[in-house]
């Protein structure tokens, strides 16, 4: 059903890459797991959110009397109970901190929240929403960002000129020069769409603000330490008054680690009404008021020499931002530099500007702005390739990052695995011999960071840190700030503790989710955990390991050359290991010998001196088998193989479940998720209009593990799980490149476009004298 | 947000359309698959809902050689895609029930309901007309049987009466050299058609078209049994050739919407393409 | 409006509550009986976040009024273990790590026991059919799949000792 091997085996790891058990299964596959959005708080109310129904206008009046007088209503909130402070993650840009979560001067996109309601019931809450009277003035609103910028559209944000947002430029090398050395030039111009994250918890937040100044939220999100600051910004209170607690998350995806009305709005309402609030989004609005993918239009020129080797490259983007800056400014920048992966390009040249529209905001999405740069880049590549008669495969891999290589004045590449990832692809595609005839394979190479290094956020804090505290009993108090979205992070830090320290999996309880109780940590997002927060934990269990090894050193009166270790829990001197005592027997010494303290150790990371991006970069080819009915354009994948390097796998069921999971949001990126707008209004926020991979469609998804070692990762670990997202929309791409000559420049695909390629390209053999069209691979 | 309303629940048939003639604005439910949508988004706001779920006696599956088929209108989907003597008798009937909706929905879903739902989308009422279905509805004063195709007035709208209800959907035995096919576009396996296409060829002792049908789903406001299909083969001895022209036939004698999943143009295509198909493939089972 | 009294069978208890008529399954489940394992996670019937089961068959409780579930047998997610033992379908989760978030696991395993119950021997298709009607955006069903068919091969099989 679907094949695992692993290429360069790992090495003798007690728990580290074995099969264990995710830590949170039993609460999980019982139901006993609460998330946000079961929370139910005495003395409770309901809130419900009014939205704007327009695009773009001025708010000028807000009246809600006839809504208080609704029994069961308890209060109503606008912008007005607010400080007004215009928020942004990005808050050491100022000028990018630009969304005043309900507004009080104008709304900028449909289903931007204007107004919130708390009632005793939901059902009232909501009937109140029909009972609030807003006069607005409409504007003229611009949806596109090419339109946007033009001199004459409207002004969405006051001082961004021609509705620039953000742009960013990243060059290295002379690029004019290297495009004269080159023997072919392309130029294409793409467009990518975007994406709902879909998390199958919407957004929620239970806010209760109790008459000591103190907020508790319960929030639905991927950093709780974000949350907290950002609060704290808003609602003009210190950070350590507030609490946010984020046990059981149902999904991410990036959506979640910004601001988002539910949080904002309760926990406003809360403090007006000094009673628990909660909000909790209906699918559609989850749909229409959370930020999405960012949609982008690229334009990209290739130049090679005749042979494939790589000479220049220059890309312009303009992406939809939308109404408000969000995560936006680093897809921007992380879209430009990925779309230069995974290969060596002596001139290169990327200028993204991002555009204000009124439209959703766009953000982070898992991936963030690579799956669009290589929508772009890995088709461009292969038509490239097929223009010059050369090898897809060979051509990449010539010019592929290898180790050691310095990306100039962005990256040193520490470890790299994509050169044994091309044979894994090549072995497969021999493997399936002779493709039936409506079917064809396409491939996608491409690479993705392990956390960013910038501090856009502005922290004082260590980006990741951990505590651990070890009990009289040996078990293993393991707290930390980095956050479980069900991408197996509290039990990948388990493993990495549990590892270090030399102790079973059992004996670790992780402690996340809670900012009361764990240590900050920037979060879930940029693949950042499993190195950053793995990093820290790696450094507390060491901490709290030698503090315990000092009492087995004391007492064992080993010749100074001789080491200790803790195995397995098993105390034992490294060159003697069948000589040794229970690891339980050193706790209770050291304890005693501590005056009754427990052994506290502590462990922090912050990238220095990595780059400009990220300290690790994990790699991967993918190759997809795609069967088209070409009378239909209907898509169907069959199969595909992707060969990946993640440094050293930590979490071997997690990873697994990452694969396979990345390659079904990817595939649905790719050929599914369509997400139209019409005037600034989405098309399909529901679940049956917005088509989301099921079961029956999910092909096999073999994976290839090439284990490398990455020497700034914990045990060599670098990402795995957002990089995946990366290549599958161009892989199928490539795929119906190959089947039918086609070069679709739009994604998702849909079957239209797929038929009219083909009549187009019919119609462009005819002319041109040949016969069928379509190059077999 | 559905609105309030006083829920009633009959226990027999004849209970159930007392209640029903009784009471003014009243909807009747029984799976409530499509229904309790519609309520949710505020479209239809009954002040009674009656309840006919579980009325036993309309839950059955029925058949002779004779009369043909018989299927209760509270009767779930999946007990007619599991159902034996619709395995044996109608193989389309299974197939097409085992690509709608989910498997949760055709548990509590019912084909009465279905039906009288009326969406032009719905799988079932391609599939039923192609195989010459008639459907019984009825009140408190009586009982009356129609062709189904002739059940189906607009998007939907039916030609139910005031105090009327479906009662049961009839399909008659189908003659000697009778195949059947159906099948919708979509992206997703079993999700609601883009365009959907039913056919059903007889053949005569020698071998020619006695009889064929082709009803298209979700190309306009309700199944549309294309007539020129009909003149264009009976009678004549099948071919590609043939079924390419009346795929053609099927493209142009249509009212398909433009939205989203795709254009009217495509929705032609599409049509034309699975005629065609279904054509094809309803011929080869009449020879098996 | 008037509330109604309803009499319901969940997990082999009878409950006995008064709500209004128009109330979903899926909302008395959750907040008159407290069961909360039962999500929800959209109005259309698509996501299956809400899937439970009615005499053994899976159902999706958002588009069933309670009303009509008086005098069935309802089992949820919370049903499934036996005194705190769990049942295989669940062991089998947390053996392929069938779950990420797990927002979508109780009624993902309330559809993979459904089919279990109705087709203990599945195909490989017949599985993937069998959970078409509820969606995971974190696990790509395979991992799913696999326990499901793990569990089918009887790799689970209950410790009744």
């Amino acid at each position: 059903m679907n094949k695992y091997t692993v290429i360069n085996p790992p090495s003798d790891f007690k728990v580290i890459n074995t099969h264990v058990h995710n830590i949170d299964g039993v609460a999980k596959v019982t139901g006993r797991a609460t998330y946000t959005f079961d929370v139910k708080l005495p003395n409770m109310l309901y809130g419900k959110i009014l939205r704007s129904p327009h695009p773009h206008a001025k708010i000028l009046n807000i009246d809600y009397n006839k809504a208080l007088q609704l029994r069961g209503v308890i209060g109503v909130a606008t912008g007005k109970d607010t400080l007004g402070v215009k928020q942004g993650i990005w808050r050491r840009y100022q000028d990018l901190c630009d969304e005043q979560i309900l507004p009080v001067d104008k709304v900028r996109y449909i289903g931007e929240p204007v107004a919130a309601v708390a009632a005793i019931t939901e059902e009232i809450a909501e009937q109140a929403l029909n009972l609030i009277d807003i006069d607005y003035e409409v504007l003229p609103a611009v949806y596109e960002p090419m339109e946007a910028i033009k001199k004459d559209a409207p002004e969405i944000h006051e001082g961004f000129e021609r509705n620039i947002n953000v742009t960013r430029h990243i060059e290295w090398g002379d690029v004019e020069e290297a495009f004269e050395e080159a023997e072919y030039i392309r130029e294409d111009w793409f467009k990518c769409g975007g994406q709902a994250h879909m998390c199958m918890e919407t957004r929620a937040a239970v806010s209760d603000y109790t008459p000591d100044g103190k907020l508790t939220i319960y929030h639905s999100n991927q950093s709780p330490y974000y949350m907290q600051g950002l609060m704290a910004g808003v609602l003009g209170m210190r950070e350590g008054d507030i609490r946010i607690i984020s046990t059981y998350v149902g999904g991410g995806f990036g959506g979640k680690f910004e601001l988002d009305g539910a949080i904002f709005c309760s926990a406003v309402l809360s403090k007006k009404l000094f009673r628990p609030v909660k909000i909790v989004f209906t699918r559609e609005e989850d749909f229409i008021a959370t930020k999405r993918r960012t949609p982008m239009f690229y334009y990209v020129r290739t130049g090679v020499k005749k042979d494939g080797t790589f000479c220049a490259r220059e890309a312009k983007v303009f992406t939809n931002g939308g109404a408000y800056t969000g995560m936006g400014a680093t897809a921007l920048y992380l879209t430009g530099f990925f779309h230069s992966f995974p290969y060596r390009w002596p001139g290169y040249r990327y200028d993204g500007y991002r555009v204000y529209t009124n439209t959703l905001p766009s953000t982070s999405m898992r991936g963030f702005g690579a799956p669009q740069a290589m929508w772009c880049s890995e088709q461009q590549i292969e038509w490239i390739a097929a223009d010059l008669g050369l090898d897809p495969i060979d051509m990449r891999r010539k010019n592929s990052h290898y180790e050691g290589y310095e990306v100039p004045g962005q990256a040193t590449i520490a470890s790299c695995g994509i050169d044994q990832c091309y044979d894994e692809i090549k072995k497969w595609i021999a493997s399936k011999g002779k493709l039936p005839p409506n079917r064809s394979i396409g491939l996608s190479a491409c690479g993705f960071m392990s956390g960013g290094i910038f501090n856009w956020f502005d922290t004082p804090y260590s980006f990741s840190s951990a505590v651990v505290t070890i009990n009289q009993d040996g078990t293993v108090e393991l707290h930390v700030g980095a956050q479980e979205i069900g991408q197996g992070s509290n039990t990948t830090m388990a493993i990495i503790c549990a590892e270090t320290l030399g102790v079973k999996i059992e004996d670790i309880k992780v402690h996340s989710g809670d900012t009361d109780h764990c240590p900050p940590d920037l979060g879930a997002w940029g693949s950042r955990q499993t190195l950053m927060s793995g990093n820290a934990v790696k450094m507390a269990a060491e901490d709290a390991k030698k503090q315990l090894l000092e009492f087995a050193y004391a007492q064992s009166g080993l010749n100074i050359v001789y080491d200790l270790d803790i195995k397995d829990r098993w105390v034992h001197a490294i060159a003697r290991p069948e000589r040794g005592y229970d690891y339980g027997e050193l706790v209770k010494k050291a304890l005693r010998g501590k005056d009754g303290q427990r052994i506290v150790g502590r462990g922090y990371y912050t990238p220095h001196r990595k780059g400009m991006i990220s300290p690790a970069y994990s790699y991967m080819l993918q190759g997809v088998e795609v069967e088209v009915d070409e009378e239909t354009g209907k898509i169907k994948l069959v199969d595909t193989m992707t060969a990946h390097d993640c440094g050293q796998p930590i979490n071997h069921l997690g990873l697994i479940g990452q694969l396979e999971g990345a390659f079904s949001m990817a595939a649905g990126y790719g050929y599914l998720e369509y997400m139209p707008y019409e005037d600034g209004k989405l098309m399909n926020p529901n679940l049956v209009d917005y088509k989301m991979i099921r079961a029956t469609e999910m092909p096999p998804a073999n994976i290839a593990e090439i284990d490398t070692y990455e020497p700034e990762g914990p045990y060599g670990a670098k990402e795995a799980g957002e990089g995946l997202t990366n290549p599958t929309a161009a892989a199928i791409g490539n795929a119906l490149f190959h089947r039918f000559g086609i070069q679709l420049k739009e994604c998702p695909i849909r079957p239209e476009m797929i038929l009219n390629g083909l009549k187009e390209k019919a119609g462009q053999d005819k002319a041109a004298g040949k016969d069928k069209p379509g190059k077999k691979k | 947000m559905i609105n309030d309303f006083n829920y009633l629940r009959p226990g027999t048939l004849k209970e159930a359309l007392a209640m029903y003639v009784e009471h003014d604005d009243c909807k009747v439910i029984c799976g409530g698959q499509s229904l309790l949508i519609v309520m949710r988004q505020g479209m239809l706001t009954p002040e009674y809902l009656l309840d006919i779920k579980h009325v036993k006696e309309l839950d059955y599956i029925r058949f002779d050689k004779k009369d043909g088929l018989k299927i209760g209108t509270t009767t779930p989907h999946r007990a007619v895609e599991k159902s034996d003597v619709v395995k044996q008798n109608y193989p389309v009937l299974v197939a097409m029930e085992n690509k709608l909706a989910s498997i949760q929905v055709r548990n509590w879903g019912t084909i009465g309901g279905n039906l009288a739902h009326a969406d032009p989308a719905g799988d079932p009422a391609p599939v039923l007309i192609a195989l010459k279905a008639t459907i019984k509805v009825g009140s408190a004063k009586g009982e009356r049987t129609m062709p189904l195709e002739d059940f189906f007035v607009d998007y939907f709208e039916t030609a139910l009466q005031e105090g009327e209800i479906v009662l049961e959907v009839q399909v008659p035995v189908c003659e000697p050299k009778t195949g059947a096919a159906y099948q919708k576009f979509n992206l997703l396996e079993s999700d609601m058609g883009v365009i959907g296409v039913a056919a059903a060829i007889t053949l005569n002792g020698g071998g020619k078209c006695k009889d064929v049908r082709v009803v298209l789903g979700n190309a306009g406001q309700k199944p549309i049994r294309v007539k020129r299909v009909e003149e264009l083969l009976i009678g004549k001895t099948l071919n590609e050739g043939l079924f390419a022209e009346a795929g053609t036939i099927a493209s142009e004698d249509c009212d398909p919407v433009a939205d989203i999943h795709a254009s009217e143009e495509h929705r032609r295509h599409l049509l034309g393409v699975l005629t065609k198909r279904m054509l094809q493939q309803a011929w080869e089972q009449t020879k098996g | 409006m008037e509330k109604k009294k309803l009499r319901l069978t969940v997990n082999k208890q009878e409950y006995e509550v008064y709500i209004n008529p128009k109330a979903l399954l899926v909302e008395v489940i959750r907040d008159e009986i407290g069961l909360t394992g039962t999500k929800r996670g959209c109005d259309t019937v698509s996501c299956g976040t809400c899937t439970l089961m009615i005499n053994g068959m899976s159902v999706k409780s958002c588009s069933i009024l309670a009303m009509q579930a008086e005098g069935a047998e309802i089992t949820t997610i919370e049903g499934l273990e036996d005194n705190g033992k769990l049942a295989p379908i669940q062991k089998a989760f947390i053996d392929h790590g069938s779950y990420q978030c797990g927002f979508c696991a109780p009624g993902m395993i309330m559809s993979a026991q459904a089919l279990l119950n109705e087709n203990p021997h599945p195909t490989e298709w017949e599985i993937r059919e069998g959970i078409e009607g509820n969606i995971c955006r974190c696990t790509g069903y395979n991992s799913i799949v696999r326990a499901i068919d793990a569990t089918a091969k009887g790799a689970y099989k209950e410790d009744r000792s």
